[in-house]
């Protein structure tokens, strides 16, 4: 375990190297992110300016959702930014180079990039978060905790999705059909949803363990969430590192050369 | 013109020859339709009047899948042209006997359309299911026209931005910032009847308008007056922005440096 820890230490710190040595591209995407999660959000204080709530939702409901959400999103860039691609990975014979490799085949794979936009995702998530009005610092700690546990159930539900992959044979357009149905339910008022709904977003796409229930910890301490937070991202996470070895038993390899840089 | 025509022809054909493909990338509009309709039906429902700032809730949901059209449907041409100017590939664009840009106009046209159908026709289900009948066929024709200009906007922001890769090592950030201008300014997700006064007298002034909100609106409600402010918009912003394209091409080929093959 300690020896994968600092195999995956070494990999971000080489990450970070290599998106560094590109500084004027990895300044303007996070700059340019935390911009773009701003004007975006403006949409939202529009609304609640003119009709103030929804079903009790408010705008620093919203805040807090919006600030969980981009950070957890940016998270999985920033450590994880392969389990973006990972389908193309499968599809295009990439896997071979971490199958040749002694160390744990989906870890390597998902932490071999680095999304340099994902700075900029993240650091908005705390000024989101700063800027709800809601701001105490055991807020701030609760938020971070619930930012580790949503980015967890991301990263489970990406690897999930695309390892559908090895059956399907394709699975690019699936995953953006996937990755937007997550971020557009984990965004929305969770009020806004029925019963079924609702156990679509705790069960089938996770989007509630993404928005609603890290908001809720966030705003007030409760051993309840917390738990279903956290068997909620080891559940997950349980399921997609199965369901990946499942499907790595049916991964053929075209034997192309790759490059891996 | 001939020769454009069989450039838009080729990428037609080409969009129609993967129909699965083509059904599967549109399917995110039910996605997206499906929940605007549960957030306007609870806003709607929340007011307790059938009609708010002159829409009904039919209305605001035919406004928001011929935007959510036009937006998913656009071709993303920013990312297209900056590759090629990035990699080099542009030369092999401009030694060919035909204009770039109106070859770039002809292949996205060819890309947008059948992606464009396919995403009213799927939404356009789902919104008459939930909503209601669409608008009077006599709306049809205006929208058409206002939706043509709203197009060729939308092209020339794109353009500008991939040929800032002449200029810029990143150009996503810009493009990024350029949607979610349009989202907010362009009223994508809120048609701007409902924002501020102030607020809808900024967004009129600005290009973003006539590239959203126009068409959208002139599809639910066609009014002559409107029309022709739209149009006459449209005619304004895309002789500033074609101009400013002209202007970008031209220095940027300046600034071209082309070694070898």
């Amino acid at each position: 375990m300690i020896r994968e820890l600092k195999f995956l230490l070494s990999l971000w710190k080489t990450n970070l190297a290599a998106a560094m040595e590109y500084r004027a591209t990895f300044i303007t995407q996070s700059l340019g992110m935390i911009l773009n999660d701003g004007v975006y959000f403006l949409v939202w204080v529009i609304f609640f300016d003119r009709f103030k709530d929804v079903r009790g939702w408010e705008l620093a409901d919203m805040f807090i959702v919006f600030g969980i959400a981009a950070s957890a999103f940016g998270l999985v860039g920033m450590l994880f930014g392969n389990a973006f691609n990972l389908s193309e990975i499968i599809t295009g014979g990439r896997l071979d180079y971490y199958l040749s490799l002694p160390r744990p085949t989906l870890l390597h794979a998902l932490a071999s990039r680095v999304v340099p936009s994902g700075f900029g995702d993240f650091l908005y998530g705390f000024i989101s978060y700063a800027a709800s009005g809601q701001f105490t610092w055991d807020g701030l700690a609760r938020f971070v905790l619930a930012v580790l546990l949503a980015a967890a159930v991301f990263t489970a539900f990406l690897i999930i999705v695309q390892s559908l992959t090895f059956w399907m044979g394709t699975g690019g357009t699936f995953t953006m059909l996937a990755i937007n149905a997550m971020l557009t339910f984990a965004l929305y008022p969770i009020t806004l949803f029925n019963q079924a709904a609702r156990v679509v977003l705790f069960l089938v796409v996770p989007a509630a363990f993404m928005g609603a229930v890290p908001a809720g910890f966030v705003k007030a301490f409760s051993w309840s969430t917390l738990g279903l937070m956290t068997l909620a991202a080891a559940g997950f996470l349980a399921a997609a590192i199965l369901l990946f070895h499942l499907g790595l038993r049916r991964y053929e390899s075209g034997s192309a050369i790759q490059t891996e840089v | 013109m001939k020769k454009y025509f069989a450039v838009f022809n080729i990428n037609l054909v080409n969009s129609l020859a993967y129909p699965a493909e083509l059904v599967t990338r549109s399917l995110m509009i039910l996605l997206f339709m499906w929940i605007f309709y549960q957030l306007w039906r609870v806003t709607f429902a929340a007011s307790g009047s059938d009609v708010l700032n002159g829409l009904t809730l039919r209305d605001t949901m035919w406004y928001l899948l011929l935007a959510e059209t036009l937006e998913l449907g656009r071709p993303r041409l920013a990312r297209v042209i900056s590759q090629q100017v990035k990699d080099g590939s542009i030369a092999y664009l401009l030694n060919k006997p035909y204009d770039f840009l109106l070859y770039q106009l002809s292949s996205g046209l060819g890309e947008s359309l059948p992606r464009m159908g396919m995403l009213f026709l799927l939404g356009g289900a789902l919104t008459w299911v939930m909503a209601g009948p669409p608008p009077d066929l006599v709306n049809w024709p205006v929208a058409l026209v206002a939706l043509v200009g709203a197009w060729l906007l939308h092209f020339c922001f794109n353009a500008l931005i991939g040929l800032a890769a002449f200029v810029s090592e990143e150009v996503a950030p810009y493009e990024w910032i350029y949607q979610k201008f349009t989202f907010v300014l362009g009223g994508m997700l809120i048609p701007l009847d409902f924002y501020p006064a102030w607020l809808q007298t900024v967004s009129k002034s600005l290009p973003f308008a006539y590239m959203m909100y126009g068409p959208a609106r002139l599809f639910v409600q066609p009014d002559p007056a409107l029309f022709a402010q739209i149009i006459l918009g449209q005619f304004v912003w895309l002789s500033v922005l074609g101009g400013l394209l002209l202007l970008a091409y031209s220095r940027g080929l300046r600034r071209l440096a082309i070694n070898g093959g």
